[in-house]
């Protein structure tokens, strides 16, 4: 049976159908709170809230956009909140003409082809995780939907009442904070491999 | 080991499909017309490729079983037999 269908027996008290929703869509919601949030008992909150949310509200939902989409903005915007009530301290992102401007004098080392780059090795693991933890909330939420769940720009502008144009732009910032972050480490790592 | 600098212009040019889908046809197009420009190629190698460790690194986790037990309780609803 699919989603709408089983929307509209859940919104008419059919307990069953709305047990089937649940089932459905419980580990992503989860998945989707542990990419933003990074902390699997804060994942867990969020998945309750979420569905508490889906029951309470199921019956304002009119089907105009997918049943999908909806429970991730859901699940985002609790994922959200509770990451700023953590009152975390994110690494601001430099001016974007700042940026543009060093650019222009730096210069950049090709780790990409480097074969010993790659997440087999513990270190390299742990500079991801920690180079996406220092990426603050409404980047993080763009580059978790956009390129770990791969969802569409319209479905990621949906899920954060955000236009198309911003999300392309907050991802472009988020992927260059990553690769400025990774680089630092690996620059370091392949000159030194070079040099040895 | 490539080690160049990277022209304004260029990067601009570069910039704009960064938040695009990095294989589309689109992009590779725009990255034909800069690959005359290595560096503008190795910071798009470098984006690409921080990209896709992330996505490497990631990995889907099943919701704990008692935190599926406690959802369904919450929620006063059934287990899928």
């Amino acid at each position: 049976m699919n989603d709408q269908r089983l929307v509209e027996l859940a919104q008419k008290g059919n307990r069953k159908a709305l047990s089937q929703l649940v089932n459905q869509y419980s580990e992503r919601v989860y998945n989707l709170a542990l990419r933003i949030l990074r902390n699997r008992e804060d994942a867990e909150d969020v998945l309750q809230e979420t569905f508490l949310t889906v029951v309470q509200k199921l019956d304002t939902f009119d089907g105009r956009s997918k049943f999908f989409t909806w429970l991730y903005r859901i699940a985002t915007n609790a994922s959200l909140m509770k990451l700023r009530k953590k009152k975390l301290v994110f690494q601001e992102l430099n001016d974007e003409s700042e940026y543009q401007d060093n650019i222009e004098n730096r210069t950049f080392i090709d780790w990409s082809q480097d074969p010993s780059i790659n997440i087999y090795d513990r270190e390299v693991k742990t500079k991801i995780d920690e180079a996406i933890n220092k990426l603050s909330d409404i980047y993080r939420s763009v580059f978790v939907l956009r390129d770990i769940e791969e969802l569409s720009i319209k479905e990621t502008s949906q899920i954060l009442d955000i236009s198309e144009e911003n999300v392309k732009i907050r991802l472009r910032r988020a992927r260059q904070f990553l690769r400025d972050q990774l680089s630092d480490y690996f620059d370091e790592r392949v000159s030194e491999h070079d040099a040895g | 080991m490539m080690q160049a600098k990277i022209k304004k212009g260029k990067f601009k040019k570069l910039c704009d499909i960064l938040g695009e889908d990095l294989d589309s046809p689109a992009c590779r197009q725009i990255i034909d017309n800069i690959s005359n420009s290595p560096p503008c190629k190795v910071y798009y190698d470098t984006v690409k490729k921080s990209v896709l460790l992330c996505k490497q690194n990631d990995c889907v986790e099943e919701v704990p079983n008692g935190v599926n037990k406690r959802l369904l309780k919450i929620l006063d609803l059934e287990e899928e037999k």
